[in-house]
């Protein structure tokens, strides 16, 4: 029990030295270390007594002078986002397994961000936070920058600095809670717990600040500049982890750090229409941005700003129902997001576009493909039965005594989203074969196996939120009576 | 007179003793065994350094309180040797079978004890002689490859504003005496000045004759020529070793010294380090050559460390002086690493070009494509210190500039710690930019080979670079209790 999540963080790192080492089993290296985070994961959560309080804690000192130490923990937050990391991984590097990456640079890149990422969801303390908040972009840098599409460099140094610039102001808001509380350590529960006792500008200054970086990693509208670049450059497997995982990054820094420090924001109002409008005109720009697109990529990105949306509307509605749908919304994103760049990354591999006027009918021959991607796209637009739709269904439901004109304005973004999928999907999937396209094959076992899984879940945690919605529910009744 | 009275009276010189004898010894043997004498300045380096760490946590003075040996001498002298022994391991592959070997040696370890005797003065005749000795040394080694017209400007220029940038030292420390009538470092720091047009000049004339070994802007213009011309292995040891000999002046006169002064700095320090980082950064956004943006990175690099400056001028509360200073010296161990490193690096392409008879201008960035194929130890070890300049987590350069950085914001300056943090991703902008070339450009040439020495020189930099970043704490302890000295 004392070394769990060290082990957690430190197995996928191990992982990827000896995938650079042996180059022939740099696959099944990393496919069986990818799988290790998994494993411990459901343990915990075989093992999780209270989800609302830390459970694993390990503590151990790093720089004593400044009060940083190592201190890492879970509780009903976190533990969905190991599980959500722990299945994106192996399903991406199965993914991944006949792509033409270098095996030695690639899937060493792919571990490496793994543990930066459980790094993230289990560090309590500030310092240690941002210490792998910055690491996770030094592998996607790499992987945009080696393996990306044709404006990969742009992309690569657009995303790299965009983030690094919004983390460094959230930075300088924690040195400033830092050094202004005067506790003298970082710890991530006693600075939050300090910063009620500061002078009441300065409040403001800090939450702002430290909002700024976690909204930029979400992203929201209107700083989701490096969205569109990074997504649609970086290869699938690149696009999925960042989609699926990094903008949980956001969110989740937003949930573990500024809502607790919400209550003690002096202008409390203030800032929850600004969340609350940054929310909506997410969800509702970023619905119209992937109506107008033809770039199936590019749809599905915009999309995801959308749907990154609802975790802002939980977040102001101040109701831990719409909370832990927002969280929910976490989870359920991460596995539908996931799918759907996959299957893009697929449909282009195997038809040579990903332009949706370019196909046309292509049910035809690959009936497997347009099913999966029917699936997903159902999934995304909330229907019924999946898990898309009891994330979204709980937010605005919650949301919606306190905010009522957010959720009417963002039940219309709902709708926008109904019809790009539809349409999107009457235009690529479905009428007469775009006969330029030549023959196509239909998807291999080897990455239909993922998807599969992928829909699998979607499906189940769609008829059965409970497993994992419970964590939450538990984290957000928490947080409630917290405010 | 017996030899133990010696040793309990001077055996606090004994690194400085055994790098000299063993540098006069290397002249010598040079005359006739060559291939040794790398080897043996690598010995003497090591038992010096020895000895340094060996009494670290001494407290003594000698030769009437012109020298003093404490905590703060020692840092700097072990920051001195550990770049001095880079060099030397790199220059073994680099000077094998030059004929002048034994002068290069014999130089460089005795800019080593003139970098040391610079971080014990506790006197300005001390000091400044010791500085003298430093820096002649150095110019010699800048120019040390006499066939290379760059090398020769290079040691031509450092020289000449070396020597004027002394003369302007010397004429603010000769003020300094004849307002004070004293040379004494503890007595200087136990006046109290009244400001005049005289305390003016010598404040003006020492910044400005310090601020050229630190290479702050204004004072920098010989630095990127004398970086890129010198011998690679030179440029290393110059932008790692000699320009914190300027610092630990700087630290000794300004810090220490002028106490009584230092609040009326204040301005012209932070003046001078946002300059210095800003200029810094936007030019070495431009530069093709490698060498050159990192002599310009180096430039911002000494800005962010003159930040320490602005803050123990603006606030005299003991911890915040305590951090301000624990992190300045923190970031000057990790920066010999980083820069020491990033230099010893490129120098290994340099090298490699010349040892394959590629002819083109050794330092371009055209150089490093594909780097991560045809070199990959080279690429990843120069991708890490880049990294670690740009302040990237886990790696030297983030700690350092976390100390000195919250020092800014503890110390009540957070428009300065703003303008710091800019700046910091600016140069992300540069920095990144050769490890794209590095890593997703085509390979140009075809390198047979990376040069051991050189690997061994860069790994063990890199060593530093890391363990200082992912196990900082006994280090930072380390610098926090030296920096003790300037409460």
């Amino acid at each position: 029990m004392m070394f769990t999540i060290s082990a957690m963080i430190l197995i996928p790192f191990i992982g990827a030295l000896l995938a650079s080492i042996f180059r022939g089993g740099a696959k099944a290296i990393a496919l069986v270390f990818s799988l290790v985070p998994l494993v411990i994961s459901l343990v915990m959560y075989q093992q999780i007594h209270d989800p609302s309080t830390l459970s694993y804690v390990e503590h151990y000192g790093w720089i004593s002078a400044l009060g940083i130490s190592l201190k890492f923990g879970i509780d009903g937050l976190s533990l969905p986002l190991l599980i959500l990391t722990g299945i994106v991984f192996p399903l991406t590097i199965i993914y991944s397994w006949r792509l033409p990456y270098t095996p030695q640079v690639f899937y060493p890149l792919m571990l490496v961000l793994e543990s930066a990422l459980i790094g993230v969801f289990t560090a309590l303390d500030f310092i240690i936070f941002y210490i792998f908040w910055e690491l996770t972009l030094i592998p996607l840098y790499f992987v945009i920058g080696m393996f990306g599409g044709p404006k990969r460099e742009h992309a690569a140094i657009k995303f790299f600095i965009y983030t690094h610039v919004g983390s460094l102001v959230m930075l300088l808001g924690v040195f400033a809670l830092y050094f202004e509380s005067g506790i003298g350590s970082f710890d991530l529960l006693s600075l939050i717990g300090a910063f009620a006792t500061l002078p009441t500008d300065l409040r403001n200054i800090i939450f702002a600040a430290i909002l700024f970086g976690f909204i930029v990693k979400l992203p929201s509208v209107p700083l989701h500049g490096w969205l569109p670049d990074a997504y649609c450059e970086a290869p699938t497997p690149g696009t999925v982890v960042i989609a699926s995982l990094l903008s949980k990054m956001g969110a989740y820094g937003i949930l573990r750090i500024s809502l607790p420090m919400l209550p003690a924001v002096p202008s409390l109002t203030l800032f929850v229409k600004i969340i609350a409008i940054l929310g909506v005109v997410s969800i509702l720009y970023g619905a119209f941005l992937a109506l107008a697109q033809t770039d199936l990529k590019r749809m599905i990105a915009f999309s995801s700003v959308s749907h990154m949306g609802y975790v802002l509307i939980g977040v102001a509605s101040f109701s831990a129902l719409s909370l832990s749908g927002a969280m929910f919304q976490m989870f359920s994103h991460g596995l539908i997001i996931a799918l759907l760049f996959m299957l893009v990354g697929v449909i282009q591999s195997n038809t040579g576009t990903r332009m949706i006027p370019e196909l046309s009918g292509i049910t035809n021959k690959m009936p497997i493909v347009a099913f999966l991607v029917m699936g997903g796209f159902l999934a995304s637009l909330g229907l019924p039965g999946m898990s898309g739709f009891v994330a979204e269904f709980l937010t605005l439901m919650g949301a919606y005594p306190s905010l009522p004109v957010y959720v009417l304005l963002a039940l219309v973004g709902v709708l926008i989203t109904a019809s790009y999928y539809i349409w999107a999907m009457q235009r690529a999937l479905f009428g007469p074969y775009n006969e330029n396209l030549g023959e196509v094959k239909d998807v291999g076992a080897i990455q239909m196996l993922p998807m599969a899984i992928l829909l699998g879940l979607i499906i189940l945690f769609g008829l059965h939120p409970a497993p994992i919605l419970k964590l939450f529910e538990a984290v957000a009744v928490f947080v409630e009576v917290l405010i | 007179m017996n030899i133990e009275w010696i040793l309990s009276n001077y055996g606090v010189l004994l690194p400085e003793a055994v790098l000299t004898l063993f540098a006069f010894a290397i002249i010598l043997i040079g005359l006739k065994y060559r291939s040794i004498l790398g080897y043996l300045a690598f010995v003497g380096g090591v038992v010096s350094l020895g000895l340094v760490i060996m009494n670290f946590s001494v407290n003594a003075t000698l030769l009437y309180n012109s020298l003093v040996f404490d905590p703060l001498s020692q840092f700097f002298k072990v920051v001195f040797l550990l770049v001095t022994l880079l060099t030397i391991i790199a220059s073994l592959r680099y000077y094998h079978g030059n004929a002048h070997q034994g002068e290069y040696y014999f130089l460089l370890l005795i800019a080593t004890v003139g970098m040391m005797f610079v971080a014990s003065a506790n006197d300005l005749v001390s000091l400044f002689v010791a500085f003298e000795l430093g820096s002649i040394a150095t110019y010699v080694l800048a120019a040390f490859d006499k066939e290379n017209p760059r090398s020769i400007e290079a040691g031509f220029k450092y020289f000449m504003i070396g020597a004027l940038s002394s003369a302007i030292l010397l004429l603010g420390m000769s003020l300094i005496y004849g307002i004070t009538g004293t040379t004494n470092f503890t007595a200087l720091s136990q006046m109290s000045f009244e400001m005049s047009g005289y305390t003016l000049a010598a404040l003006v004339l020492i910044i400005a004759g310090l601020g050229f070994k630190m290479a702050l802007v204004p004072f920098h213009m010989w630095a990127p020529d004398t970086y890129q011309g010198a011998p690679t292995v030179v440029s290393a040891m110059l932008a790692a070793g000699s320009k914190k000999m300027g610092f630990v002046a700087a630290f000794k006169l300004i810090v220490l010294a002028l106490i009584a002064l230092r609040t009326e700095w204040y301005m012209v320090f932070a003046v001078i380090a946002v300059i210095t980082m800003t200029y810094g950064n936007l030019v070495a956004l431009t530069q093709r050559s490698l060498k050159r943006m990192l002599a310009y990175s180096s430039i911002a690099q000494a800005g962010y460390i003159a930040m320490a400056l602005v803050v123990v001028s603006y606030t005299h509360v003991d911890s915040v002086v305590n951090l301000a200073m624990g992190g300045a010296l923190f970031y000057i161990l990790s920066h010999a690493f980083m820069k020491g490193g990033a230099f010893l690096a490129v120098g290994t392409v340099g090298y490699m070009l010349l040892r394959d008879k590629i002819k083109v201008d050794e330092d371009d960035i055209d150089n490093f494509s594909g780097l991560s194929k045809t070199a990959p130890i080279t690429a990843f070890s120069l991708t890490v210190f880049l990294f670690a300049l740009a302040g990237i987590p886990l790696t030297a350069g983030f700690v350092s500039k976390l100390l000195i950085f919250s020092a800014a914001i503890y110390g009540g300056l957070a428009w300065l710690a703003v303008i710091a943090i800019l700046n910091s991703a600016l140069s992300l902008f540069y920095y990144a930019r050769v490890v794209k070339v590095m890593y997703w450009d085509k390979p140009k040439f075809d390198l047979k080979g990376e040069p051991t020495a050189y690997v061994v020189a860069v790994l063990l930099a890199l060593l530093g670079t890391v363990l200082l970043g992912v196990y900082p704490g006994p280090f930072v302890d380390v610098a926090m209790k030296v920096a003790e000295v300037f409460l």
